[in-house]
Order: structure tokens, then sequence, then C-alpha cells
């Protein structure tokens, strides 16, 4: 760009291109919303606005599937679990990977990658078996217990922003006479806490729009089950009935755009360090 | 890579504590994800009578197997395009977003929100997109006095199904990187403009070589979500009986097992996928060590 | 350390909540209550209807007690299947008859035939050919519940817009071709087709090529499995028509097209006709246009149509084969029937019910009659072992054909051998 150029060009510019962006992204998503305030005779037609606009979809969702909010409780309290599961015990042997020397640790991490890397539709058979075995299939165990032994995704990501910790303040303490626990807890910790809200949210979203696993695990109980599972029953072989599959959509989606927006700035700021700074 | 600290005589209790849960966790992997895969790939099972042992075969027989081939070139051109494609638009975006003006925080939500729409909304708009008759892309082709493509047809049907993974996935793209931009220190941009470097220059001494870490990041990220994508492209490409016209070998295995009753040769097909993956991985960590700066 | 106190309590309620649901619900005999478990597919409005047949059932039953599980249609198979390889299969479930072999074969299935033997009244009042998918040699192992045939679907306002009769029996694939032709319109004068004359499914068999291979006199395998026929003598007509009014005379919308409609165009209301089944009634009746039903057109040998159910069967490895036995006895009994019938969905297999009020004077008023009549003249939709990676091959082979990217004959030349490369591995 010249010197020259008023600022109010650049500006401009970033705003136009910004709203195209949108368009296309957004797009989509506008058009769900849209959808589902449409009345079914109008499903395919490809405008924006819903006109004639009605909310008898979601009246009509919440007739024919009267359990959704307790769905939604099910989903959240689920989700908001292997939450908390997952961060801690992640950030735990994250730690332990990027900070701490011991014997077969490389071994280990890479083994860890392993089993991240085999597609799902393969393990399902044999962890149903194991969870069989156990005699969880039919609760809700499988859903939230595993979150509490670690997992790959959240290890590699807080093992890969740790590694950006300087290695000083770590020495310093040890120096003070620090224990590792205390290491851990007191410096790593706190630095971590926007690598640590950014796998919480990626964890949280994981968790709210898994189908497959509630599925299989629980009963089709609708006071039990998850959100995801009771809009699927709206799925047939033939299916069409859009306006109300889109109410239900944006029904499930909200809350994680809510949390998205106000988590959006703890977490840009926080996988800015994950593998970035030294 | 550092060394790290060294557990100290009762420590060592400590990184048992630390590590604990993700030992059962990796014990339960093994089992469930390693082990049990590459044993359920020796044998025939169709999942109800008893399996029987057959070694190798399930091997042996992806070698001759058409659909296994198509799909695993499949897999292989649609990653080839897909990763570097996410890399570049996300970073792109995120450079655009990147910026202090008002509202951005709802632009960002924007950007974000093709990573939350339903699939099924994103098959029928993208599908209005492609149509070759009416179809949106070809609309905006014609009133420019270009002749309609068939973006669904079998020429135009890789590209397309990229075109609309990528869309879902800048959303995270960008924040990975708007994060690693974030990260780098102004300073550096201010030294630069006194020494009367252009927007060009700065970006190619400092935003690229800064923003390494982070593209290593979603390399590795992009290329398992290439290797595993199913939904869009499942979406997209669905015909009848729940079949693809591109299929991947994820597609490839969910069919061997699920509709074909061949979990053996579905086993063997992951298995070749986790290989195929790790490989890539270790090359990635190979060039980590080359390319990417950390300060 | 408040913090830490209170992030402790928030854990501690959540892990609460969680363990409250989390106790499967006992499967054991409790006083003598034997508890079975249901697995099936559909909506949410017929998990309704089925809670009804159940709890009807329970009343008559006290001793037995069912729980229902449904899911979605692809879901359902994952589900089963993973059931059945963790060792923990349903006791009943729902079966679609071109499966039926698959399951049968892998002996997942129990044989129904010593507790029809003891029951010889049970099949009795039941269209014989919606039985003939399930009979085996050594007897049957599973029962139809409930049956389908494809008729003509017709979209009444179009037909008066352009001031046609409606579709009758009188009609030929000719005339379904002529007047498909007129019906193909552009409605808004942009130059675009925006209206078919007809639509429909090519991809699977059921919805109208095999109909119109058995019109020309043709056949779509053979009858020992082993042989696909779809390149011979009347199939190969039967393909050339089809073919003949897709891409030359295009009233029918190519695959593409019909997916920016959700898959159905006649659902959306872009096209005048449609073959189908009884299962989209409902749903058409919410798309605000008339419509009703007419006969499948006669071919030039016969008139055909296809019958296909969806029927129950119990796991081989079921703990509590006669209870399950017994809810598979009400469900094609006259309670049961008369419940199915209510839903909407699809015809009673039990004729006293399909002939009933309770069917024919339904709350969507169509012909019901019509879907009846089609028994006469219906084959029965075929079901081999193999059948899912066999219509695969067929479908995905003739899709290019139908997008206009292949000829007939090619896809037939490659379709064929690789049909029955698939027939071949199932033997």
């Amino acid at each position: 760009m010249k010197k020259n150029q008023p600022k109010w060009l650049g500006t401009l510019l970033t705003y136009a291109l910004m709203l195209l962006g949108a368009a296309i992204f957004a797009g989509p998503f506008l058009w769900m919303l849209s959808t589902s305030l449409k009345f079914p005779a109008d499903q395919y037609t490809r405008t924006f606005i819903a006109d004639p606009a009605t909310l008898e979809n979601y009246a009509n969702l919440l007739r024919r599937l009267p359990e959704l909010p307790i769905q939604m409780w099910n989903s959240f309290y689920l989700a908001a679990l292997t939450t908390i599961g997952q961060v801690i015990t992640c950030s735990m042997a994250a730690f332990a990977f990027a900070a701490v020397n011991f014997k077969g640790r490389n071994f280990l991490f890479t083994l860890l990658l392993i089993t991240f890397v085999i597609p799902p539709q393969v393990t399902l058979i044999p962890n149903f078996i194991i969870f069989n075995w156990l005699g969880w299939v039919g609760t809700q165990l499988p859903l939230w217990v595993p979150a509490f032994w670690g997992g790959a995704f959240g290890t590699f990501l807080i093992r890969q922003y740790f590694l950006t910790i300087p290695r000083e303040l770590a020495e310093a303490a040890r120096m003070d006479g620090a224990s590792l626990i205390r290491i851990f807890w007191d410096i790593y910790l706190p630095l971590a806490k926007p690598a640590l809200a950014a796998l919480a949210l990626f964890t949280f979203l994981g968790s709210w729009n898994d189908l497959l696993h509630p599925l299989i695990y629980m009963p089709s109980d609708m006071q039990k089950t998850t959100i995801t599972v009771g809009l699927s029953l709206f799925q047939t072989q033939y299916g069409g009935q859009w306006t109300i599959m889109m109410a239900g959509t944006v029904v499930s989606v909200l809350p994680i755009i809510i949390l998205f927006f106000f988590t959006q700035k703890q977490f840009i700021q926080g996988i800015a360090l994950s593998g970035v700074k030294r | 890579m550092q060394d790290g600290l060294k557990p100290l005589g009762r420590e060592k209790i400590a990184l048992w504590i630390l590590l604990a849960p993700s030992m059962i966790g990796l014990l339960f992997g093994t089992i469930g994800s390693i082990i049990a895969t590459t044993g359920i790939s020796m044998f025939q099972w169709d999942l109800i009578s008893p399996a029987h042992w057959v070694g190798l075969q399930n091997f042996v027989d992806l070698v001759t197997d058409a659909g296994f081939g198509e799909a695993l070139v499949n897999t292989l051109v649609f990653s080839a395009m897909y990763v570097p494609g996410v890399i570049v638009i996300s970073l792109l975006v995120a450079l655009l977003l990147n910026t202090k003006v008002r509202g951005i925080g709802i632009f960002r939500t924007l950007f974000f929100l093709p990573s939350i729409t339903s699939a099924v909304a994103v098959s029928l708009i993208f599908s209005w997109l492609y149509a070759r008759n009416n179809g949106l892309l070809n609309y905006m082709i014609g009133s420019m006095g270009g002749a309609p493509v068939n973006w669904l047809g079998s020429d135009m049907i890789m590209y397309s199904v990229v075109i609309a993974n990528i869309w879902g996935a800048v959303g995270e793209g960008m924040v990975i990187f708007l994060a690693g931009l974030q990260a780098i220190p102004k300073d550096y941009y201010e030294a630069a403009t006194v020494d009367g470097a252009g927007g060009l220059a700065k970006f190619f001494n400092i935003t690229l070589p800064l923003i390494t870490p982070a593209i290593f990041f979603q390399t590795i990220l992009s290329t398992i979500n290439a290797f595993q994508a199913f939904e869009y492209i499942y979406m997209l490409t669905r015909r009848g009986g729940g079949d693809s016209t591109i299929p991947t070998i994820v597609f490839s295995v969910y069919r061997e097992g699920f509709k074909w009753f061949n979990m053996g040769g579905a086993s063997a097909q992951a298995m070749v996928l986790a290989v195929i993956i790790t490989v890539l991985m270790l090359v990635y960590f190979q060039l980590e060590k080359k390319y990417v700066v950390y300060e | 350390m408040k913090r830490i106190a209170f992030v402790v309590l928030v854990i501690a309620s959540l892990l609460l909540a969680a363990c409250g649901n989390a106790t499967a619900d006992s499967q054991t005999s409790e006083d003598g209550v034997v508890t079975i478990s249901f697995m099936m597919w559909g909506s949410p409005e017929e998990l309704d209807v089925w809670n009804q047949v159940v709890a009807d059932f329970e009343a008559q039953n006290p001793t037995i007690n069912v729980e229902v599980d449904v899911s979605d249609w692809t879901s359902y198979w994952e589900k089963l299947n993973t059931n059945f390889a963790g060792g923990t299969p349903p006791d009943v479930f729902a079966m679609d008859a071109p499966l039926y072999m698959d399951w049968v074969t892998r002996d997942a299935l129990l044989n129904l035939q010593p507790y029809i033997d003891a029951n010889p009244t049970v099949l009795d009042g039941i269209y014989p050919i919606t039985l003939e998918a399930y009979q085996l040699e050594d007897g049957y192992y599973g029962l139809p519940r409930d049956f389908q045939t494809i008729v003509l679907f017709y979209n009444e306002d179009m037909f008066d817009a352009a001031g046609l009769p409606y579709p009758d029996d009188t009609w030929t694939l000719e005339t379904l071709r002529e007047v498909a032709q007129q019906l193909t319109l552009d409605t808004n004068g942009d130059g675009v087709i925006d209206q078919w004359g007809f639509s429909t499914d090519l991809w699977d068999m059921e919805l109208f090529w095999s109909e119109a291979i058995w019109s020309y006199g043709g056949e779509v395998i053979s009858a020992d499995h082993t042989q696909t026929l779809l390149g011979e003598g009347g199939a190969a007509d039967a393909w050339q028509f089809i073919y003949d009014m897709a891409i030359t005379d295009g009233s029918i919308p190519d695959p593409d097209t019909a997916g920016q409609f959700g898959g159905d165009p006649f659902d959306a209301g872009v096209s005048a006709m449609t073959t189908i089944g009884h299962w989209a009634v409902p749903q058409y009746a919410t798309r605000g246009f008339n419509f009703d039903v007419a006969p499948f057109p006669a071919g030039p040998s016969v008139r055909a149509t296809s019958v296909n159910s969806a029927g129950f069967v119990i796991a081989a490895e079921s703990a509590h084969p006669d209870e399950a036995w017994q809810f598979i006895q009400f469900a094609i009994g006259p309670t049961g029937q008369t419940r199915l019938a209510e839903l909407g969905f699809a015809i009673p297999v039990l004729q006293s019910i399909a002939e009933s009020p309770v069917y024919l004077d339904q709350a969507i008023a169509i012909n019901q009659q019509v879907f009846l009549d089609a028994l006469d003249y219906a084959h029965p939709k075929p079901v081999f072992r193999g059948y899912d990676q066999w219509s695969t091959e067929v479908g995905d082979g003739f899709y290019t054909v139908w997008t206009g990217e292949t000829t007939l004959a090619d896809a037939l030349a490659q379709i064929i051998p690789a049909a029955d490369a698939v027939l071949a591995e199932n033997q």
C-alpha cells in the first residue's frame, strides 16, 4: 500500500472483505436460521428472509419432542463433565511430557498420538466390548468417564503450549526448592489459562455435537438421552422435514455460539502461545 | 525439545500421579484401538458369527480391492488439496481479521459459524451452489459471460468437495492463526518500518517465520482431519442407499464393516490409514526441526 | 480457597447428576416380570405409536415388560450391529426385508417355525405375498409387520393447471411418458425448466426400475440369485424406456437437480408425478398441494409393482424367546395392526384390518384402496445375501447415466460383471 493512500481507504477495503467473507461463511447458517422460521411449504425457497415467517416449527419441535429441554440439560452436563475431565487430566499429562524428564517419555507420547490416528469406525466395536465387559453399556458412564483419563488431542495441545513457557521459570523455582507439583500448579497452570480455555471450548463442542456415542451406549430413553439423539429421529430414511430439523439445529447450536462469543477473546489469546513462542 | 526437570527422590510419586489418569487412558486406547484393530484385521468377522483367523489375508485382499484402491487415491488427492488450502485460506482470513476495527468480535464469530452449522443444512446449500442448471455459482459465471460448469460431475466433484471442506474448516484454522499473529511483538514491525520495510517485506521477514509454529500445529491437525474427512464428503456425494460417489478411506472402512459385514477387512483398511498418517506425522516432525522457528 | 471450594462443588453436583442417570434399567427378573428389549428405527411419531402398542401389550401380559429403543434409519443399523458384536443383541428387532438374508446367513435370527407350528392360526388372514420374503426352506425366521406397495402419486393442482385428466387404471407406461412430457414446463418463462412431469428415485430398484423391468417382462435377478439379469430382454427395453424419459425427453430431473430439492422433487412441489410407497403420505400431506394416487402404469407385457415389508425378528441368542414371540404375535394381531394403521405410514399385513375403515378411511383422504389392489399384481422385492453391496454396484453404476455422462450400453457393460461378482462372493 502506498504511503500516500488515506487511512480510510484501507479500513473500507478491510470492511468490504470482511463482509464478503462473513457472507460466505455465515451465509448457510443464516439460511438455516431463516428456514426454521418458514412454513413447511416454503422450505425450499432460497431466500434469506422468511416471509411469511412463523414460530410454528419451534412449537412443533417441542410438541413432537417434549423432552427437548431435558435433553439439552443432559447434553450440557455431559459436555461439562467431559470438559472438566479433559482439562484436568490432559494438563497433568502435558506437564509431564513437556517439562519433566523421564524414561520412555517419547515412546509414550508417540503411542498416545497413534491412538489418535485410528478411525473411530473401527474402534467403536472394541470399545463397546470393553465397556460391555465393565457393565457400563446402557448407562451414561462411557460418555464422560473416559474424559477423565486423558486424551491425545488435549494433551498434545497443552503440551505444545507448555513448551513455550520459558524453562528458566521452572529452573528458578526449582532452585527455591519447589516440588514438581508446586511448579505445575503455581507456574505452568496459571500461565496456561488461555490454552486451557481453548481446550475447554473444543472439548465442549465435541461432546455437545456427538451423536454416535450417546446413541450406541444409552438406551433411547427420551428422558436420559442427549439432544443430538433426540433430533436425529427427525432424520428419516427419505428425510425432508427441513423446517423442523433446522429449528432443532438452531436450538441445539445457540448455546455454543454464546459460548464462543464470550470465550473468543480468551482463547484467541490462548492458542496464541501454543507452539508459537518459546 | 528441552530436557526438562528431573524428578527428585520421592517426586517420582508426583510424576505417577500426574501421569496416572493418562496411563489408564493410554491402556484403554492401546487395547481398544491399536491392539483391537490390529487383531481384528487378522480375522474374518461378520460381527455375529464367531470370527476365524485368516492371518494377513485381509491385507492381501486389499491389494486387489478396487474399491479400497479408489478410496485410497481419493483420500490422498483430497488431502493434498485440502491441507494447503486450509492453511493458506485460514491464514489469509486471520490476517484480515487481525485488526482492531469495531465489531471485530462479531465478525470473528460469523467466520466461525461453519464449524457449528449442521452438516445437513450445509449439504443442501452446497447442492444449490453447485447445481448445474440453477446453481448460484453457475448463475454468477453466466452473468459474467461464462459457460456453466458441472460442479458435481465426475470431473469437478473432487474440487467441489475440497472447497466445501475448506469452507468448514477455516473457522478453526482462523482461530489458531489469529492467536499466532497476536503473539508477534509489535516492536518488530515498528523496527522494520523504521528501517524502511514495506508491507510485503514485513510479511515475509517477520510474520511468516514467526507464524511457522502455528502452521506446524495446523498442518498436523489438518492432515489428520483430511484423512478422516467423512461428513461433508458423504453429504455432498451421497447417493441412494447411503453410498458415496467419492468414497474416502474412512467411508470405505465404515461401509466395509457396517454394511458389508466384513469387520476384518475394515480393520485392515484402518491399519493402512493409520500407518500412512503416522508416517506423515514423522515427516512433519522432521520438518519441524528444520523449518519451525521458536523465538 | 473459596474458589476451589466452589469448583469442587460444581464438579460434585455434575457428577451427582450424571450418576443419578447412570444406572441401567435392570434387566433381571423381579417378581417374575420378564423384560425384553425391542429395537426399531423410526420417527418420533412412530415411537409414540409403538409405545402405545407396547402399552396395550403389557396390559394384556402383565408379566412381560418391553423396552422400546428407537433410532433413525442409519444409526439403527450401526447400533444393532454394535450390540450384536458386543454380545448384547436385542430380543426383538425390526428388519427390512431386503437385508433379511444378510442376517439369516449370519445365524443371527431365531427360527420361528416351532412357534408357528404351535399356533397354526397365527398367519391366517395375513396377505400371503408379504410372507414370501421371510419364508425359507426350514421355516420363517421373521414375520412382516406392515407392507408397502409402490403406486403412482400425482399432484392434482398441476394437472388442473394444465387441464389434463388425472391418471387412472387405464394408464400404460407410454401414457406416463407422454403426460410427463406435457407437464415438464417452464412455468415462469425465464427459459429454465422448473417443473418436471415425473420424478422418482432411480438408485434403488424399489421405487421405479424394478417395476419397469417386470412390466416389460424382464427380471432383475435369477431365481437362484447367481445372475444379474439387468441387460437381458425385457430388462434392456425397460432401461431404454427410462433413459428416453430421463435423457431424451428430459422429463425426469437428474439426481443432482433432485438433490437441490432435498432429494424428492414431488415433495418439494416441483414435479407432477412420482412413484413411491405409502410412507410418504403423511409427509406429502403437510406440503400444501392436493394429491392422490393411481395404480402403477401397465407395461407392454404386464402391470407390475413392487411390494416390500418391514418385519420383526428375534435374536437367536435371545434369553427370552417365548416372551419375544408373544410380542410379535401381538404386533401382527388385530390390536397391534389397528394401531399401526392409525399411524398412517404403512399398510397393515392383516387383511381384516387393511380392508377396514381403520385403514381405508384415514384422516388423509386419498384413495387408500389403490395400495391394497396393488397386491394383485405386485412382485416381492428381491431379497438375497449381499443385497446392499449388489445394489450399490448397480445404483452407483447407473448414476452417471442419469447425469448424462455415460451411455446406457457402457453402464450395463460395467455393472453386470461387477454385480455378478458380488453375487458370486455371497453364495
